[in-house]
């Protein structure tokens, strides 16, 4: 009797923990967001434009019609699949910037078999996604298999993967697969019964190109969150992250969940390309994912790597994206400001040691205050220097 | 094949190749010295366009190319300067502040030449000029040497005395010794007295005026303008040979320079029926494979040899 007691007592305390620490990282989140925006707002103040009018077409313009909604809807969706992409790399702390090549391979395999391949209508939906994820997987498999088998840093692996697929893919769309008498630099048009459903044709609200692909993304999301938080292969992939050393000591075959992180990164991000081909452009088109694949990892980054929040952050990201080019159209300050205000939540994010210098900065200001009133110093706030542990 | 041979043999083709080159070896060599004092500098492609950028904006505005040049590299320095304190003051994880940086770097000089000049795609409607030739009296007189040699850019001659620099700056300088030490082992360093941050703090310092120098070779020497996101991924390529190059000057040296060559070397086969996209692939395909094996001898060697952590 009293054991249970105690241990639901345990599961209570640890449960308002957990809550806590996750008020903690949203509020800290919020905070960052609010100090990039500040920071943009004092930029676009110190280059003479006008801030207010500038962020009310950043923040209120997405929304203002139903077609930007759509163009809203449609960005994010390409963009949480990249994050997701990366964030389960991250979870094992491997740092694969190879979403870009993944990418490109799955919008080449997807858009081989939707162009070619006659397939009956259900089946030429899933059939070029699924290749589009086994072709991003496949990316994923050589730098990841070269990290976990060899050692090879992935980070060069995977940069030159970037670099090598596409080159191949610019040849092929402006080569082989350039559509014959076009002047239009761009494939042939996939087949209609391939293509993703608009929202437009099941809600009847004009949504612009966005389609069933954001339903699909959000289930994605789901799918990884249960694979990280409540599968073994998603713990072994957590613990190799938080310790490998001790990951291995406790029996898991860290390569192995190396491998398998950058595998299943892979396919989602070979699904981003699926999507930019069967719910978007409905072709290949030359530089078909622009900077999204770095940008990808700032919503991973944003998220702390918890596909759930991922898409909330990938909401929130290309909200901003949607929103600068509104911005742009409507008033003098250009899209780039998006990017810069992006840049330093990036550089916030990262700062892991920001939020306690704050705290001991107020601690410090507290004790001044308190050493004027009552004649005690408190030493221990000035003497806890941050030590350089460079790795 | 023997018109390629003609191309790869040709005067013009070498002078290309030293022309095409001058990025990447500045750019390796500072993210050589970052990686050695055990920062890894990401931010090399942001340092090279920032400095690209501010290059030719300092220089349009003042007109004196020289002041350009120091403005260019200035930035780069200061983005090196707060890559590493974002790193030692605030925690922050080297490669993911500098792909911040980065973003930082393409938005920010989007936006100031937007600013400044109206003008989305670059400052080409701004006349900056470029650096100086180097003239070296009685080279162009010498056959084949002379006609490589002759009119190359004074920025392009720095980057080949780079590689001897950082060679003489890590194994024959006190710094040198110092930079290595704390890359390889800081509270090893810590104990002999080294000043650990300090040297940290010089070394990226160093690594971004080697990158601005990149940079504004890009806008000023390369071209006479700064277009937007001009660098181009060099930043990375760059890394990639810093790698590639084993971690030791004249390695990375030999490395960018392959880089330099076979880009040359795509731009020259465009004119005959090959695609260059695909001849473009070659040396990073080549880096791929040159990886793997350099990590399966390695491997083979032992894991117990101490290895750079980012490797």
């Amino acid at each position: 009797m009293t054991t249970t007691l105690i241990e639901s007592e345990d599961r209570r305390e640890y449960k308002a923990t957990r809550r806590r620490g996750l008020v903690v990282d949203l509020s800290m989140t919020l905070a960052t967001i609010l100090a990039a925006l500040v920071i943009g707002f004092l930029v676009m103040l110190a280059t003479g434009k006008d801030p207010i009018a500038a962020y009310e077409a950043l923040l209120t313009g997405p929304l203002e019609r139903s077609f930007r909604v759509g163009r809203w809807l449609e960005d994010a969706t390409t963009l949480t699949l990249l994050g997701l992409s990366v964030a389960i790399p991250f979870r094992a702390r491997q740092i694969s910037l190879g979403a870009e090549s993944q990418l490109y391979a799955g919008a080449l395999a997807a858009a081989t078999v939707a162009i070619f391949l006659p397939l009956p209508p259900v089946a030429a939906v899933i059939v070029p996604m699924a290749a589009a994820a086994a072709a991003g997987a496949g990316m994923g498999f050589v730098p990841g298999s070269m990290k976990a088998r060899l050692g090879a840093n992935e980070i060069v692996a995977t940069l030159m993967l970037n670099a090598i697929v596409v080159r191949v893919y610019d040849y092929l769309v402006n080569g082989p697969l350039k559509e014959p008498g076009s002047s239009a630099v761009h494939s042939e048009p996939i087949q209609p019964d391939s293509a993703l459903t608009p929202l437009t044709e099941w809600l009847g609200i004009p949504f612009g190109r966005a389609n069933v692909g954001f339903l699909l993304m959000l289930l994605t999301a789901v799918a990884l969150w249960l694979l990280i938080t409540r599968t073994p292969l998603g713990y072994r992939i957590r613990m190799t992250g938080s310790n490998p050393h001790f990951a291995e000591y406790g029996g898991i075959r860290v390569p192995r969940a190396i491998e398998w992180s950058f595998v299943i990164g892979g396919a989602v991000a070979g699904l981003a390309g699926a999507h930019l081909v069967q719910g978007v452009y409905g072709r290949l088109e030359p530089g078909l994912a622009g900077s999204l694949a770095f940008e990808g990892i700032v919503v991973a980054l944003l998220a702390r790597n918890n596909p759930l929040v991922v898409v909330v952050a990938g909401l929130f990201y290309s909200y901003l994206r949607a929103g600068g080019d509104i911005m742009e159209q409507q008033t003098d300050v250009g899209t780039e400001i998006v990017v810069v205000i992006q840049a330093v939540i990036v550089l916030l994010v990262t700062a892991q040691a920001l939020p306690d210098l704050l705290k001991r900065r107020l601690a410090r200001r507290q004790a001044g205050t308190s050493h004027k009133r009552s004649g005690t110093s408190d030493k221990r706030t000035g003497a806890s220097h941050g030590k350089a542990d460079a790795r | 094949m023997s018109s390629v041979l003609d191309v790869v043999l040709s005067s013009a083709f070498l002078a290309a190749v030293l022309r095409v080159a001058t990025p990447y070896l500045l750019a390796a060599m500072g993210g050589l010295v970052a990686e050695r004092a055990g920062i890894s500098n990401i931010a090399l492609e942001g340092q090279m366009l920032s400095a690209a950028c501010t290059g030719a904006l300092v220089a349009g505005y003042s007109g004196s190319v020289a002041a350009g040049a120091l403005a260019g590299v200035a930035v780069a320095v200061l983005l090196g300067l707060l890559l590493a304190a974002l790193r030692l003051e605030l925690g922050a994880d080297a490669i993911i502040a500098g792909i911040g940086l980065n973003l930082l770097a393409s938005g920010g000089t989007a936006f100031a030449v937007y600013t400044l000049l109206d003008d989305k795609g670059g400052t080409s409607g701004l006349r900056s000029g470029t650096l100086p030739a180097v003239t070296l009296p009685g080279i162009e007189d010498i056959p084949v040497v002379g006609d490589v040699l002759s009119g190359q850019n004074t920025v392009t001659w720095l980057a080949f005395l780079a590689a001897p620099f950082v060679a003489w700056l890590f194994y024959r300088t006190r710094f040198g010794f110092h930079l290595r030490a704390v890359g390889e082992m800081p509270d090893a360093a810590a104990s002999v007295g080294i000043a650990v941050r300090r040297v940290q703090y010089a070394g990226l310092a160093l690594s971004g005026a080697l990158a601005g120098l990149a940079g504004v070779f890009l806008s000023m020497g390369y071209v006479s303008f700064f277009v937007r996101d001009m660098t181009a991924g060099r930043g990375f390529i760059a890394l990639a040979a810093v790698f590639l190059g084993g971690l030791r000057p004249w390695g990375v040296f030999l490395a960018a320079l392959g880089f330099g060559a076979a880009e040359a070397l795509a731009v020259q086969l465009g004119t005959l029926d090959v695609p260059p996209q695909l001849v473009s692939t070659i040396p990073y395909a080549l880096t791929l494979v040159a990886l793997a094996l350099y990590a399966w001898r390695r491997k083979r060697r032992g894991a117990a040899e101490v290895a750079p952590a980012s490797l």
